[in-house]
């Protein structure tokens, strides 16, 4: 009775919280389905795509493409002493829980503040572009490395170990082949998030496809945005698929 | 050959896993550790080459003392004692040659060796080893798909490429059919007697250890109970050793 009770309360109070935030963001049907002609419009207005601004549409897709790979290959490298530094099975506690505080303090912060952060350091283009990708995936992939390294098969460390092999080559041969073929899926994997990331670096001026999307579309020029925005699509559709094939024979 | 006095070794909070062992074992013993499991058989190999920490006692190697060595005369005694495990514990992803080579890893120089740069002879040896034990024309497989015998005549192949004074095998056939445990144990033999290396071997078959051994320590609750050749073994050593039970 009681118990039963007690979910009651429970559910009531959850329920409560639930109304209170849907009031707080303003959600509202009717406004929404009052809002659907004007999306319809939106996309009226986009159609037919202008394609004389292909030109800008794929030198934008491409440099979004080279801030992406350039900002994750640097991030794997730099992740690795850092995920070898926070693997618990690797160094004692005084370094892997600084490590891991580090980790977790600058993967709390999104690729899109620190891309502000270096437009207002070094100035506009690729490069501060090139830097928030860098920061923000060397933690993410640091964290993701550092799991796959707790993660691993002990035996053949422990043998490593005993043929009397030094620290360093118990760590490439003992682990680094155990963890390279899942830190090569989550580069991959990451490759793909930071493609779209970086197609929003362009809004704060930090290089990229997202520069032409938003000019057109602040100029109310649709039929141009939608032309970027059908290269974009190729593009990210393009890479996902060529990773997901090349992640599928990794694992 | 191996020299151990008072080992004693406490798993906290309060798992006495050896209970004061000595044992003096001569060069080119064949030595077979049997008793029941929990009598401290594999604690006892680990403690040999400190993969595990003993809590109290001495292990000596050729008159040098392992316990309490810093980490590079730990290396370098480490590199004199090669491991055989229950479960092979080779690297899976790595081909048989890069695992026999693993055995190489002290002797080699250290920088080449992480970019896995090895001198031709180190090459020549770990094919040697892999031809010893019958699987040379495996290198090239990865580890994994060979089949648990082959794997750990892998694993013989690349304790051997260490050149080691003494070989310690950890419950070797635990995981293998009996046919391959002959197998796995005639190679051992073979060894033993061509390269008079020293073998210490934890065994929980008595049959098998009484086939092979040279030489039976029988542990029970962390104490050598017997220590004498196989044909001293009577039914009442056997009760001695495998009947009571763990207290």
């Amino acid at each position: 009775m009681s118990r039963a009770l007690r979910r009651a309360g429970l559910a009531l109070v959850i329920l409560g919280v639930y109304g209170w935030f849907l009031a707080a963001t303003e959600v509202s049907v009717p406004r929404f389905l009052r809002g659907v002609p004007w999306m319809a419009d939106f996309i009226r207005r986009m159609v037919p795509p202008d394609l004389s601004v292909l030109g800008s549409a794929v030198t934008g897709a491409l440099q979004t493409f080279q801030i992406a790979v350039v900002g994750t290959t640097v991030a794997a490298l730099l992740a690795l002493p850092l995920g070898f530094l926070s693997a618990r099975n690797v160094v004692p506690g005084p370094v892997f829980y600084p490590a891991r505080a580090i980790l977790n303090l600058f993967r709390s912060v999104d690729t899109m503040v620190y891309a502000l952060f270096f437009v207002a350091a070094v100035g506009l283009g690729p490069f501060p572009g090139i830097l928030a990708v860098v920061t923000y995936t060397a933690m993410t992939l640091a964290k993701l490395y550092s799991e796959a390294i707790e993660g691993i098969d002990p035996g053949p460390v422990e043998a490593i170990a005993a043929t009397g092999a030094s620290r360093l080559q118990v760590l490439r041969f003992g682990i680094l082949p155990q963890v390279l073929p899942l830190f090569a899926s989550y580069i991959l994997y990451r490759l793909e998030t930071n493609i779209r990331a970086a197609t929003i670096l362009g809004f704060v001026g930090a290089g990229g496809i997202g520069f032409y999307i938003q000019t057109y579309l602040r100029m109310i020029n649709y039929p141009a945005a939608s032309a970027i925005l059908l290269v974009l699509v190729a593009m990210i559709m393009g890479v996902d698929f060529a990773s997901s094939r090349l992640r599928a024979r990794l694992v | 050959m191996i020299r151990i006095c008072g080992l004693r070794k406490l798993y906290l909070p309060d798992k006495l896993a050896l209970d004061g062992v000595d044992l003096d074992i001569a060069a080119g013993e064949f030595v077979m550790v049997i008793g029941q499991s929990g009598a401290g058989k594999t604690t006892l190999l680990r403690c040999l080459n400190r993969l595990v920490e003993p809590t109290a006692g001495e292990v000596h190697l050729n008159g040098s003392q392992i316990t309490g060595a810093p980490p590079d005369a730990l290396r370098s005694m480490r590199r004199q004692m090669g491991m055989i495990f229950q479960q092979f514990n080779l690297v899976k992803r790595a081909s048989v040659l890069e695992n026999v080579l693993a055995g190489r890893l002290g002797h080699v120089p250290g920088f080449p060796s992480l970019l896995a740069w090895f001198p031709h002879r180190d090459v020549d040896l770990a094919l040697a080893c892999l031809h010893q034990v019958g699987l040379e024309e495996f290198a090239e497989r990865r580890a994994d798909t060979l089949s648990g015998g082959e794997q750990q005549r892998v694993a013989i192949a690349r304790a051997l490429a260490q050149e080691p004074k003494v070989i310690l095998a950890d419950e070797p056939t635990a995981s293998l059919d009996p046919r391959l445990t002959e197998s796995i144990m005639g190679i051992l033999q073979r060894i033993n007697a061509e390269r008079r290396l020293t073998l210490v071997v934890s065994q929980h078959m008595l049959e098998t250890a009484l086939t092979y051994g040279t030489r039976v320590v029988g542990l029970r609750q962390g104490r050598v109970v017997f220590d004498g050749p196989p044909g001293a073994i009577t039914p009442e050593v056997v009760r001695e050793i495998y009947e009571g039970g763990v207290r």
